[in-house]
């Protein structure tokens, strides 16, 4: 007590929201093993309904989708971050780095509506992407980007370029240089250094990154709602349709744990898989 | 520049050094960092199986040495050849160099095997060879059952053992060790000096020494260069250094030195004859040489070089014992000389007599029992 006086007064607010948060989620729990009765926000009984109804096709296949989607958005902002992350913390031109920096990280400084707005307006039929393909006569009519899952991962990819590019630069830049040096001196030219140095050093960043970009991808509710126009269901966006146009809110709350465990399964198993990797890197 | 060289021509027959082609040769190879000169003009040859020190204090420029033989960084001028060949633009991964680093940087993905192995992959060895090779390389360095470990399950000492052997598997033209002893603790360091220096010894790879402590470098080193600031100060064998240092720079970093007050009484050809008191003594006379007889100069003598005699003894110098430290082997006085030395003296007596026979308050005569002193300009300043 006496060497850490002010702990209790410390960790008290986080207490409080940690109390809210557990209510609010026992209240979704309580909420998923009641009954609807259509045309009431009232629920009845207790009954194992909902959950039976989600192996339903319809909701399997949004939860199959949702998986996708997270799991293709990850691949891809990988692959386009991994380079940025790259040249972020090798080069020695500060002007270089600053603008990477800007690029990738002011996303997260836009509003999910905003950003999801100007993919709107960059996918649609008249949009931006469809004009030039047309005026450069690659395309004779409009391609359909716009409420398909192709255009929902491009939105969510720039939605989540940001993290991914901090997680796998912080994983860089704790890499010894010297065992690039080491690797070149010993004869190995710069494609060899990097697969066999570089990336496996690097794979604990990618591991994080990967999941972290998953788990966000998992929640995110406007882009496929906007730009996904109600063709492109995810769990979330289900969620959202029985809750508030169908005031189904037992129903809503059973898919939103079923939800939340799928997430966090598939994450677990993402590390699962992973550790393999992470333990040829050194790392644990 | 050329004045100072001299000591290793005296040593190095010269007809010798030019028949034989060098391993690794700079030439004029200066290397600037922004507005910091790191290197200038080094001038440098290495003999094939030669144990080569670069010493200084840290930023005198021997790491960018280091890194411009091994191709790390590019020369901004002057040339650079390893084994004949100009290497100035060659990429590092073609230069065939082995490199001990300060901390190893032991891949630590990779077990023991695979480190050692991984220069001998590159260069599409042979499976079956690789094995073979990878055996020997630890046999050498006494890490036969280590193998299959990583880095991290091995000690300090074991795990400079492992960056040996993997730089030497892929037999380098050229070994460079980056300060490779300064991790280690005191006792591992003395021993590992010695194995290193007969592993070296035995395979007769030309090597590169980078370090900062001047006891490393005088007993490992064929020859040693002497850096500060950037430039390259002397170049000669540890012994002819640690004798006839080419400069005050040169002569206070490496061991220790008394600086007397003198004077220049004549020159004779190649030495001098200063006075210091009544002692007069013979110097070279090539750091004197902007010097005229009658001029004050600096006259550096070793502590193990003073002896004590008694006080007003013709050619000695009086003085009055300050402190006495036991050394074990030997005992160190220092000497209140207000006439003859600014600072004050450092008198290294062999044995243990000196503890009862000098006591502090002593007062006695110094002699100069050596003819290895030198003598330089007095610095401007002072």
């Amino acid at each position: 007590m006496n060497t850490r006086p002010f702990l209790g007064w410390f960790v008290s607010p986080a207490g409080l929201v940690a109390v809210g948060l557990i209510a609010a989620m026992l209240a979704v729990f309580q909420y998923s093993v009641r009954a609807y009765i259509p045309g009431t926000l009232e629920v009845g009984g207790f009954t194992s309904a909902n959950f039976e109804a989600m192996l339903r096709p319809l909701y399997a296949l949004a939860f199959w989708n949702t998986v996708l989607i997270c799991f293709e958005t990850a691949v891809f902002t990988l692959l386009l971050a991994y380079p940025l992350a790259y040249a972020l913390t090798r080069t020695n031109s500060s002007a270089l780095r600053s603008f990477i920096l800007i690029v990738s990280v002011t996303p997260l400084f836009l509003g999910e509506v905003v950003r999801t707005y100007s993919w709107m307006i960059v996918l649609g039929n008249n949009g931006f992407l469809n004009t030039l393909l047309l005026k450069l006569g690659l395309v004779d009519r409009p391609l359909r980007m716009m409420f398909t899952s192709g255009g929902v991962i491009a939105a969510l990819v720039h939605v989540t370029m940001p993290i991914m590019v901090i997680m796998l630069a912080a994983a860089l830049s704790h890499i010894d240089r010297n065992y690039e040096k080491a690797a070149e001196s010993l004869g190995a030219g710069p494609i060899r250094i990097f697969m066999t140095i570089t990336l496996p050093l690097s794979m604990p960043g990618i591991v994080a990154g990967f999941s972290t970009a998953f788990a966000w991808t998992f929640s995110a509710f406007a882009t496929p709602q906007l730009i996904g126009g109600g063709r492109v269901a995810t769990v979330s966006t289900l969620i959202y349709q029985l809750g508030f146009s169908s005031f189904n809110f037992p129903f809503a709350a059973s898919l939103s744990i079923i939800g939340l465990a799928l997430s966090l399964a598939v994450i677990a198993l993402l590390k699962k898989a992973a550790s393999p990797l992470e333990r040829m890197a050194g790392t644990t | 520049m050329l004045m100072r060289t001299d000591p290793m021509t005296a040593h190095t027959p010269a007809a010798a050094s030019d028949k034989i082609r060098p391993a690794v040769q700079l030439d004029g190879v200066t290397k600037r960092f922004g507005d910091s000169m790191a290197l200038h003009e080094a001038w440098l040859k290495i003999r094939p199986s030669e144990f080569m020190t670069l010493l200084g204090p840290s930023g005198c420029g021997k790491t960018t040495l280091l890194n411009l033989v091994a191709g790390f960084l590019e020369a901004d001028n002057g040339e650079i050849f390893i084994d004949g060949d100009l290497v100035t633009e060659t990429p590092a991964h073609m230069r065939e160099i082995g490199i001990v680093f300060q901390n190893y940087a032991l891949f630590p993905h990779m077990s023991v095997a695979k480190n050692v192995a991984y220069g001998l992959k590159t260069r599409g060895v042979e499976k079956r060879e690789i094995a073979r090779r990878v055996d020997e390389a630890l046999a050498l360095v006494k890490l036969s059952g280590f193998a299959d470990r990583k880095p991290k399950q091995l000690s300090g000492g074991q795990q400079q053992r492992v960056a040996l052997a993997r730089a030497l598997v892929i037999k380098p033209k050229v070994l460079l060790l980056d300060e490779p002893f300064s991790a280690l603790d005191k006792n591992l360091r003395g021993s590992m000096q010695v194995e290193l220096k007969q592993i070296q010894r035995e395979l007769g790879v030309t090597t590169i020494f980078v370090t900062h402590d001047q006891g490393e470098a005088l007993s490992m080193s064929d020859r040693i260069a002497v850096m500060s600031a950037g430039r390259i100060r002397q170049i000669a064998a540890p012994d002819d250094i640690y004798r006839r240092p080419a400069d005050r720079f040169v002569a206070s970093f490496v061991g220790d030195a008394n600086i007397l007050n003198g004077r220049l009484v004549e020159k004779r050809g190649d030495v001098a004859v200063v006075s210091v008191g009544d002692i007069s003594a013979e110097v070279p006379a090539a750091p004197i040489a902007a010097l005229s007889a009658g001029d004050a100069l600096d006259v550096f003598v070793r502590p193990e070089h003073l002896a004590v005699t008694s006080r007003g003894v013709s050619g000695s110098l009086p003085g009055t014992v300050t402190t006495q430290v036991f050394q074990g082997g030997h005992v160190d006085l220092y000497i209140d000389a207000p006439g003859s030395a600014r600072e004050r003296i450092l008198l290294r007596s062999p044995g243990i007599a000196a503890l009862s026979s000098c006591p502090v308050g002593a007062e006695i005569g110094l002699t100069i029992g050596s003819d290895d002193i030198v003598a330089f300009p007095p610095r401007e300043a002072a």
